[in-house]
């Protein structure tokens, strides 16, 4: 009884990349430097269950992408309560990575990401976001 | 302070007091101003009237962190128009200590296939610099890899080389000017432009300097330098990107190899993906960890020059723990790697030394390769192959001289549509179609696609770009001016460009910087100085390149962009024409 209700709820599936030190979290799958896991999460999982379910905290992790766009960075972090879709690709990186603005100036990002760098003074023009 | 000139017609030399209006140029800002005033832009790039200009910048030579950056400037045989290409090298230092401020060879031998080499010391007694000139055929087709031993051998341990290879001997468009890095290597780069060809049209195949002696670069308020230089360090040494065993000391600048590749923007098999499967293999973490279990231990990177804080040059090592090649950076890893298919960072290093060896530009080369590949000419993935083919440049084969006169000429040669270049010079690693801002640079930029022309260190640029929405492409436009021009600066100061990284977070490196050029020329200039002084700079590109025949409707992306849909995203590249004329219609 139990069984089909867990097949009913995990029904869905996320193609998750971890890079860096964070492959530490691929368990089997991990690689030296990096891991790609299949996870399997309930229907209606957001990114902060994913990132329970893997083990890591959310300030551990820093540059984001779902389904190749920006969904967050060091220091800024709004994707927590963005609802996973089966078959999304998810790529989480370790604090040591980066991506400076020019490279990434009008490339794709989440509708969340593009609020928090418009709330962020001047339009989010920095290359990192950590505070202090 | 001077400007050096070499007569290569008939190895003589000329010491000139440097005019007034040039006092205050620097880099980038010599080179183009030099090549603006006296190379005319209608003639051939490798004939006698261009010009080959080498100028450190501003504060090189000085204790100023990170800022052993050499400029050289000439008209481009890749691209038919003005060129600055930059490297890191003990070398541009020697020239600021013997207070040269720019080195300048003209002229041609009349004899075909001779080459020579310069010496240039201080002479303490004469109090200046003086230059010999000696036969250099010896070294004529050689490895640089077994050249450069013979000539610290030959005149001392205290020298710095800047030379040609093979590739510049055979006139190819791709060809880098070589400089040694702390290790004695032949592997710092001016890489972008051909310029190796014009350096050997000139039959000139190395410049030697030893500064002993030699004053040092004279700082005219030293309180003020100092306190920016310390701005400076503490900026470089506080922040993510630039501070010991961050980003770029860890992973080095293929630190952005799974990010590129994660946003789907990593360009693969010549262009034909935004996304390469191989490409966790052949990323900086992978460099890190790959090394870390052939020699039992972390390696953090090195400098390449030195005084550097970011320290971000890394080494590959074989299987034994033997050292394979240095360095492999994130161009040269995709170039060699994903643009081409190939997975294999044992094979991506050993292109990466071919090149150097030979003289070759690593970006180049791999996009050339790719384009190759496409043809048919080699299967996609083959490595080794691959390699045979840059042996083929390095010997100047019937099929490595179509390949070492670049993409865009193979391109031709083979009858392709998909070659990924802009006024002749291949694109980097960032795909246009999927981060688009980088795009209106690639295109607009005086030096060919060139992803190091638009870096931003002030966030007060959104002013200077207006009130537009950023991430419209008018926005999009008046950024990539404003960050077009703040590079010229910053190659025009002898810093290196990653300092943008820690200077745009952190605004006390900025004022550092200010300070350090105002500390060295007593000048007064303020914040926004950096992007008029830049600004100016880009005129004059922008200005001899018209002059060498170069209109707007060369200010474009290739065609194929626009109607090839680029996976994963699948977006064309769709920036309006007009946002791009925009970024030199408002300069």
């Amino acid at each position: 009884m139990s069984k089909v209700k867990i097949d009913e709820v995990a029904s869905m599936t996320v193609d998750v990349w971890l890079y860096g030190s964070l492959a530490r979290y691929g368990g089997r799958a991990a690689k030296r430097s990096f891991a790609n896991v299949k996870m399997h999460l309930p229907d209606g999982s957001k990114m902060g269950d994913l990132l329970s379910l893997l083990g890591i905290h959310t300030g551990e992790r820093g540059i984001t992408f779902i389904n190749g766009q920006l969904s967050a960075m060091p220091g800024l972090q709004p994707d927590l309560n963005h609802i996973l879709q089966s078959g999304d690709r998810v790529g989480l990186f370790d604090l040591k990575s980066m991506w400076p603005f020019q490279y990434r100036h009008g490339a794709l990002v989440t509708d969340e990401m593009r609020r928090a760098l418009e709330a962020e003074k001047n339009s989010g023009l920095r290359h990192t976001y950590r505070k202090g | 302070m001077w400007i050096l000139r070499l007569n290569m017609t008939d190895r003589t030399y000329r010491l000139e007091e440097i005019p007034a209006g040039y006092r205050n140029l620097g880099g980038r800002g010599m080179t183009s101003t030099i090549v603006s005033d006296e190379v005319p832009p209608l003639c051939h790039p490798l004939g006698p009237n261009n010009k080959l200009i080498f100028a450190p910048g501003i504060v090189t030579g000085t204790p100023a962190p990170t800022s052993a950056r050499i400029s050289v400037g000439a008209k481009s045989p890749l691209t038919g128009g003005i060129k600055e290409s930059n490297a890191g090298s003990a070398w541009p230092q020697h020239l600021a200590l013997m207070r040269i401020k720019a080195l300048v060879v003209e002229g041609q031998p009349k004899e075909k296939g001779k080459y020579w080499m310069a010496h240039l010391t201080w002479d303490g007694k004469a109090g200046k610099p003086k230059v010999e000139f000696f036969g250099a055929d010896q070294y004529k087709g050689q490895d640089l890899y077994e050249v450069f031993p013979k000539i610290f051998k030959r005149f001392g341990a205290g020298i710095a080389i800047s030379g040609c290879g093979a590739a510049g001997e055979y006139g190819y468009a791709n060809s880098g000017i070589v400089f040694n890095d702390l290790m004695k290597r032949p592997s710092r780069y001016s890489g972008r432009g051909g310029l190796g060809a014009v350096m050997a049209s000139k039959g000139l195949k190395f410049i030697v300097t030893d500064p002993k002696g030699a004053p040092a670069v004279n700082i005219m308020d030293k309180a003020l330098f100092e306190q920016g230089t310390k701005k400076m360090a503490d900026a470089l040494r506080s922040h993510d990107i630039t501070k010991p065993k961050g980003a770029l000391n860890t992973y080095g600048t293929a630190v952005l190899v799974n990010i590129m590749n994660e946003a789907g923007g990593y360009p693969t098999r010549n262009f034909s993906s935004g996304r390469f499967e191989g490409a966790a293999q052949t990323a900086g973490e992978s460099i890190f960890e790959g090394n870390k279990k052939r020699l039992g231990k972390e390696l953090y990177n090195h400098p390449c020059s030195p005084g550097c804080i970011i320290q971000c040059s890394n080494t590959w090592h074989k299987p034994d723990g033997t050292e394979h090649a240095s360095c492999v950076e994130y161009e040269s890893d995709w170039a060699l790697g994903a643009d081409c298919g190939i997975d294999s960072l044992d094979h991506i290093a050993e292109m990466v030394r071919q090149c150097n060896a030979y003289g070759l530009d690593t970006i180049e080369t791999g996009t050339t390769l790719a384009v190759a590949m496409e043809a048919g000419v080699l299967p996609f993935g083959d490595g080794k192959k691959a390699i045979k083919l840059i042996h083929e440049m390095g010997k100047g084969t019937p099929i490595g001289r179509i390949l070492g006169g670049g993409t865009a000429l193979a391109g031709k040669a083979f009858g392709l549509a998909r070659v990924p270049t802009v006024k002749g010079q291949s694109m980097p690693a960032y795909e246009p179609r999927a981060v688009k801002g980088i795009g209106i640079t690639y295109a607009t930029t005086t030096m060919g696609a060139d992803h190091t022309a638009g870096y931003t260190i002030a966030p007060e640029i959104l002013s200077v770009g207006g009130k537009a929405d950023p991430l419209s492409p008018e926005g999009k436009a008046a950024l990539s001016r404003a960050f077009q021009a703040t590079t010229a600066f910053i190659d025009s100061t002898g810093h290196c460009l990653f300092i943008a990284f820690a200077i745009l977070d952190i605004a006390t490196g900025f004022e550092g910087m200010m300070e350090e050029c105002n500390g060295v020329l007593g000048t007064s200039w303020k914040s926004e100085d950096a992007a008029k002084i830049g600004a100016e700079i880009l005129r004059k590109e922008r200005t001899f390149n018209e002059a060498a025949g170069f209109t707007k409707e060369h200010d474009r992306v290739p065609e194929f962009m626009r109607y090839e849909p680029l996976p994963p995203h699948n977006q064309v590249y769709d920036v309006p024409d007009s946002a791009l004329d925009s970024v030199y219609g408002e300069l």
